[in-house]
């Protein structure tokens, strides 16, 4: 029981930092319609920015410098780059992140390196927030769930409550006609774009110290931040948070089963015992990489527009 | 202008007829893994630049002909009945039933949803292949051998040479003839506006899937055809440098030329070939060709040569003038003065040269490169790399062979933004 409690909370965790990332990308998608390949990329960026900053500021400044650093980027990036090629349409937008990711994996392997970087949660940081049985659960996990739960809820009234969200909201929906009330949509959009990627920099850098910081971390985890992303509906951020909640407790879930394919289908009666456990003997645990997809391939065949999504597409 | 054309592709064609026979055993070997990647992002591009359908999983319809071959190539040895040349027609068979799958799945969506779909596809079945090592072979992946077929040897690296090159042929010859037949109008329809094609009757999805399931054939095709050169099939090639390879071939060569895939394809893997030697950091290099390309020349290296074979022809331009050489060396001090900078860079933060200054009391040795010394620590080198780099891009700029970027244009055009529409 106690073990269950435990992978239900990792998949909580996990599910937020998830959410961390995937709130920025569909938000910068729902504004601007620009699907940022990148966007995974500013995790790893936050990450090493973090590990570097952490010897000269310490640990929550290095957080910050993570944070601040990658808004910069992200700022860079949308205002000399992706602006620059909007008149050729969203397709060239898209080659154009997919090149930045490309790009920013090898810069990060210029600096540091192919492998994984020592970057660690301090000593200080290092204790149980509390126990469930025998097993106690370290805090720092407790805190980056926290971290996202904050950082929705900032997001939800900055959007729902203020002018600026109001703004924001309207140039969505028809960037032409708020232009024409005077607000400067580039500005916005431009500012959007930061706070995505500080967000996707803030979970890098806290995620970073708890996970590994190694170059690939964002293929692993991009791909996972699409799925999310599909499967909540683009531009939706709380249908990212619904996502990101089950994707992250069914990938730590499914690792607890202890039975194979084979088995399965043998019990059923569809295969011989021994085709089980030679060619079918794929533990069901190992599935945790494949049920994302799974997931959105289910997602997509019955409910095409993701789970809180609207029908633009 | 045309002739100039004719007289190019016959001189390529007589060049790879004799390689054998003037190259060593690298450069054939060279030459097959071009063709394959030409092979591989001719497929692409019939999704890419002419269904107008971003795919950014090409991998897994690759690696699934990959691994059907090998299948195939086994079951020959152990008796089958196939001939050995026909193999990769099994790869090809293999992407096409994997592709109207997947198609089926990734056309239920259009745009950038369709590129998600495609990317977690292709994740998808990397990892199945990770885990389920009964069929792909785990870590050391599935090895087989070449049987003969009747008269033909297949144990040489020529022959295989030869077998690839018919192939590419073959496959450039159906491509070109798809893309003039009527479906391949009703697909460049599609990408220009679906919604008209949908009014004349046909059914836009049905086009789509199908045209899904080819380009993937094509690709399990690619496969194929490194199963038989490599003999083996290791799940590596299911992971996202795959798919992004043959993007980064298409988009450098051109897309919008049908030439374009290829060019870009012989490009980079020959880059990758000599610059792995090289450099650390090639890739790095390629990503940076790669953005450079999307920001200033959209249309790619293919793009760029049938442009300038227009103005030639219109009379509006020299075939080669004075300001092409100025551009050819501006581009060369640009590249010049990012090696410097990325080698240098990358070589004072590398574990081992860390290690030399530890040992060295102190002293940063000077970094080798290009035959020259460059001491890390002096500010010329960096001054020659920065200075280099934005000396070259600025003539290139002020030349107008790239283009400005719109914040350095003088009137600034408020371009519209995009509505959301995933379009």
């Amino acid at each position: 029981m106690d073990t269950v409690v435990v992978a239900l909370l990792n998949g909580v965790i996990y599910g937020l930092l998830l959410f961390m990332i995937s709130s920025g990308l569909t938000l910068i998608f729902g504004m601007m319609g620009i699907l940022n390949f990148a966007h995974a990329s500013f995790y790893m960026l936050g990450a090493y920015l973090a590990f570097t900053a952490v010897t000269i500021f310490g640990f929550w400044g290095g957080i910050l410098v993570g944070t601040l650093g990658v808004a910069l980027i992200g700022f860079v990036c949308e205002r000399y780059l992706l602006r620059h090629v909007r008149s050729f349409g969203h397709v060239q937008e898209l080659l154009l992140t997919f090149g930045l990711f490309f790009a920013f994996e090898e810069l990060v392997k210029l600096f540091y390196g192919p492998y994984a970087v020592a970057y660690s949660v301090p000593e200080s940081l290092r204790f149980a927030a509390f126990t469930i049985g025998d097993a106690s659960y370290p805090f720092f996990r407790v805190l980056i769930g926290a971290t996202a739960i904050v950082m929705f809820a900032a997001i939800f009234c900055l959007l729902r409550f203020t002018r600026i969200g109001l703004v924001v909201r309207a140039a969505v929906l028809n960037p032409d006609m708020v232009r024409a009330l005077g607000y400067n949509v580039s500005a916005i959009f431009s500012a959007m774009f930061a706070v995505g990627a500080g967000l996707a920099g803030l979970a890098g850098a806290m995620g970073g110290a708890y996970y590994t910081t190694s170059p690939n971390m964002a293929t692993e985890l991009g791909v996972i931040v699409f799925v999310v992303v599909v499967v909540g509906g683009l531009g939706s951020v709380g249908g990212a948070l619904i996502a990101s909640l089950l994707i992250g407790i069914l990938v730590n879930a499914v690792v607890y089963l202890d039975v194979t394919f084979g088995q399965i289908l043998a019990t059923i009666g569809l295969v011989s015992q021994k085709t089980a456990s030679d060619l079918l003997a794929v533990p069901l645990s190992s599935t945790a990489g494949v049920l994302p997809f799974l997931l959105m391939l289910l997602v997509l065949m019955f409910r095409p527009q993701g789970i809180a999504g609207d029908d633009r597409a | 202008m045309k002739s100039i054309s004719y007289i190019l592709m016959a001189a390529v064609a007589a060049l790879l007829i004799v390689l054998p026979y003037v190259g060593d055993l690298a450069s054939q070997n060279l030459a097959i893994k071009v063709m394959i990647a030409a092979i591989f992002a001719l497929g692409f591009n019939l999704l890419w630049g002419q269904a107008g359908l971003p795919s950014f999983g090409h991998a897994a319809y690759y690696g699934i002909g990959t691994f059907a071959t090998i299948y195939a190539m086994e079951a020959i040895d152990k008796g089958g009945f196939l001939p050995t040349p026909l193999l990769p027609l099994v790869g090809a068979a293999a992407g096409f039933v994997f592709g109207l799958i997947a198609g089926w799945f990734a056309t239920i969506r259009t745009g950038v949803y369709f590129a998600m779909i495609t990317v977690a596809l292709a994740e998808l079945v990397s990892a199945i292949a990770v885990k389920w090592e009964g069929v792909f072979g785990g870590e050391s992946g599935l090895r087989s051998i070449r049987s003969d077929w009747g008269p033909f040897a297949f144990q040489t690296t020529t022959s295989v040479y030869y077998l690839t090159l018919v192939w590419a042929v073959l496959v450039m010859l159906f491509l070109y003839w798809l893309q003039g037949s009527p479906f391949g109008l009703i697909v460049r329809g599609i990408r220009e506006r679906e919604l008209r094609v949908k009014f004349l009757g046909y059914d836009a999805r049905k086009v789509k899937t199908l045209v899904f399931a080819l380009s993937a054939a094509v690709s399990g095709l690619a496969g194929g055809l490194l199963a038989i050169s490599d003999e083996s099939a290791n799940m590596v090639l299911f992971q996202g440098a795959g798919s992004a390879f043959v993007v980064l071939n298409t988009v450098i060569g051109g897309a919008n030329v049908f030439f374009g895939p290829v060019i870009g394809a012989a490009l980079t893997t020959c880059f990758g070939y000599f610059g792995a030697n090289l450099s650390h950091f090639w890739m790095f290099y390629l990503g940076v060709a790669f953005v450079a390309t999307v920001l200033f020349a959209p249309e790619g290296i293919g793009g760029a040569i049938v442009e300038r074979a227009r103005q030639v022809r219109a009379g509006e331009r020299a075939l080669l003038n004075l300001s092409d050489i100025a551009n050819l060396s501006a581009l060369i001090v640009a590249i010049v003065g990012l090696i410097i900078l990325v080698e240098v860079t990358g070589t004072i933060c590398s574990e081992s040269y860390r290690a030399a200054v530890a040992s060295g009391q102190g002293v940063w040795p000077a970094v080798k490169l290009m035959g020259l010394s460059f001491n890390p620590l002096s500010p010329l080198t960096w001054i020659a790399g920065i200075g280099g780099l934005l000396l070259g891009t600025w003539v290139l700029l002020k030349q107008g062979l790239a283009k400005w970027p719109s914040f350095l244009r003088r009137t600034e055009l408020a371009q519209p933004v995009g509505t959301g529409e995933a379009k």
